[in-house]
């Protein structure tokens, strides 16, 4: 519990205030990426592009601009937050949920810097 | 020293989770506008250089000015055809016309029409074929011969809703259309006295392919039709203030709505290929010779609003059901966390038994993206076989309220994987029209297509669309019709 109590702090105080960064120039595909985020990309346009499209703003806010642990990004996805549904293991597996968590963290630093 | 432990963690830890939501919900003190939400300038600015699109490709604007145009073809001669709609949401009518598109941007009138909109259009064996969109009068599908001539291939279709007769597309013999539904889902409301048309036709409403069981499931909404402002009962599948019994059945015809149907490409019998859309806007045939449609998903409007429901791009299989009006995607809409709208009821089910098992998507496109033409890329242009999808824009705040525009961009999909990339979209440092966001690039991308020879890529854009709680305002004689094509080509 004592490890869990700062995570628990840390994430919603990473997520909730910063600027939003609406979209994303176009850089790009991603390329050279790691089984497990080219796993977590086919889970990730399956189940959150619709929302936040290309990381970006849409229905929900931009994804690629959070610096959201990996342990968070798995619990916000579990739990659901605001007009986020949850989504459970039936829908989204462990195994899928980590690759999908590396997709995003890899998501987020591509186009940094881009044209 | 060893740390002394709460007496009470269960506190600290409801302490911690309740502080996270409240510093989270600092999103909802963001700006949050849709991209039609936006006040433009008088004169729309035209500036191919404000499209980004990937190195090796280049933009041009072929002709502008046009009038809600809604459709590419390309004759035998490989010359581009423009359809303009004469009729936009907003309830704004002008003329349905089809274009021939010159050299230098100019315009030959080959044909007008009656019944507007004219959605989408196609050529095959020396005929232009048009998807009448019928808002007055009722669907049909046209041909018309070069010289102009039009003669109905088809009529009486279900266009006086929500949504028309969309997008042929010659194969084999046969053209391939969609049709949309009357309503968001199922049940007509206020949204559509909103939309124009209850008043028009009070009792227009959707009309299933095949029978279908009712739940009985009920919407109380106001009554636009009465001034003194009275409140009626609606159920699925039937006129505005008529409701549902649980186990009422409701009767299937052909023509039906939410709907992929074709005909013989000389007349005939009119068929039905699949149903469970919602507004199959855009059809086309993958090299594989596989049908593709791209759906216009729920809003959350109405007496029985959708939240959260992207637009599938469908792998279409004959004879298949797609879910439409109790699924998403494969998914029911009884999962209410996943479509309940904030602050509203979530939307249940309305049939009692669903007439099949609805497919997962190919793709799964943003939430009131509304993407809408496609075609797919071949090796000419590169991207072969990835359907390349128009993405005309949210409708906020009347279709749902958004944190982001949504769309006006085009898009390509690899559709064995989903997996979605932009692919045109205009430069700034948000997404939105080119209205919105400044510059002079995409306003309401609404159709793609690849010449005949598949080196490049014409890209229909509607032109300017505002919106408010009101409805939409569009722009007349705001339209462009871009080319994108490898750099070094002609």
């Amino acid at each position: 519990m004592r490890r869990l109590l700062p995570l628990l702090l840390l994430a919603p105080l990473l997520t909730a205030c910063l600027p939003q960064r609406r979209d994303a120039p176009l850089v790009g595909e991603l390329t050279d990426l790691s089984p497990s985020e080219a796993r977590g990309r086919v889970v990730y346009m399956a189940n959150c592009q619709q929302c936040h499209p290309g990381g970006a703003e849409g229905l929900g806010p931009a994804l690629n601009d959070k610096p959201l642990p990996h342990l968070a990004i798995r619990a916000q996805v579990r739990a659901g937050l605001g007009a986020m549904p949850a989504f459970d293991a039936s829908e989204i597996s462990d195994a899928d949920l980590a690759a999908l968590a590396d997709y995003v963290v890899r998501l987020r630093r591509h186009g940094v810097g881009g044209p | 020293m060893k740390p002394a432990r709460s007496p009470h963690p269960g506190r600290s830890l409801a302490a911690a989770v309740l502080s996270g939501l409240l510093l989270t919900s600092c999103y909802s003190l963001l700006p949050s506008n849709g991209g039609g939400q936006t006040t433009p300038r008088a004169l729309r600015l035209i500036r191919p250089a404000d499209v980004a699109v990937p190195a090796g490709y280049r933009v041009e604007a072929v002709a502008t000015g046009l009038n809600f145009p809604t459709a590419v073809a390309f004759d035998d001669a490989g010359r581009p055809h423009v359809l303009e709609a004469g009729y936009s949401y907003g309830e704004v009518f002008t003329v349905p016309r089809l274009l021939r598109v010159e050299q230098g941007g100019t315009r030959t009138e080959i044909a007008r029409g009656e019944r507007p909109p004219w959605n989408g259009l196609d050529y095959a064996n020396g005929t232009f074929y048009v998807g009448e969109g019928g808002e007055v009068g009722g669907g049909r599908i046209v041909k018309i011969s070069p010289d102009g001539k039009v003669t109905p291939l088809v009529e009486n279709l279900p266009s006086l809703g929500d949504h028309h007769t969309n997008r042929p597309v010659v194969r084999n013999g046969y053209v391939y259309f969609g049709q949309g539904t009357a309503t968001n889902s199922a049940v007509v409301g206020p949204d559509n006295a909103d939309y124009g048309w209850l008043k028009r036709h009070p009792t227009f409403h959707d009309t299933p392919c095949a029978d279908v069981t009712l739940a009985g499931r009920n919407f109380e909404s106001d009554n636009p039709l009465t001034p003194a402002g009275d409140r009626v009962t609606t159920g699925a599948f039937l006129p505005f203030g008529t409701p549902s019994r649980a186990g009422q059945v409701v009767r299937g015809a052909l023509p039906c709505g939410g709907s992929v149907m074709r005909v013989p490409e000389g007349g005939g019998r009119l068929e039905l290929v699949a149903w469970g859309f919602r507004n199959p806007f855009g059809l086309a045939f993958a090299p594989d010779g596989t049908l593709y449609v791209a759906d216009n998903s729920y809003d959350e409007r109405g007496s029985r609003p959708v939240y959260g429901a992207g637009d599938p791009l469908w792998k279409v299989t004959p004879g298949t059901w797609y879910g439409w009006p109790d699924f998403h995607a494969g998914r029911l809409l009884s999962d209410a966390d996943h479509f309940r709208a904030p602050g509203k009821p979530a939307p249940g089910q309305v049939l009692a038994r669903a007439p099949g098992t609805p497919p997962k998507p190919a793709a799964l496109l943003g939430v009131h993206s509304s993407s809408n033409g496609i075609d797919f890329g071949r090796a000419a242009f590169g991207h072969a076989g990835e359907a390349f999808v128009a993405q005309f824009g949210d409708l906020a705040p009347g279709v749902g309220k958004i944190l982001g525009p949504v769309g006006y961009k085009v898009v390509r999909v690899n559709v064995s994987d989903g997996r979605i990339e932009d692919f045109a979209v205009n430069r700034g440092p948000e997404n939105g029209p080119a209205s919105k966001i400044g510059g002079g690039g995409f306003e309401r991308p609404v159709d793609v297509r690849f010449t005949p020879a598949g080196d490049a890529l014409y890209v229909v854009d509607f032109g300017v669309m505002t919106t408010t709680e009101k409805g939409q305002i569009p722009q007349p004689n705001t339209g462009v019709l871009w080319r994108i094509s490898r750099e070094g080509t002609r």
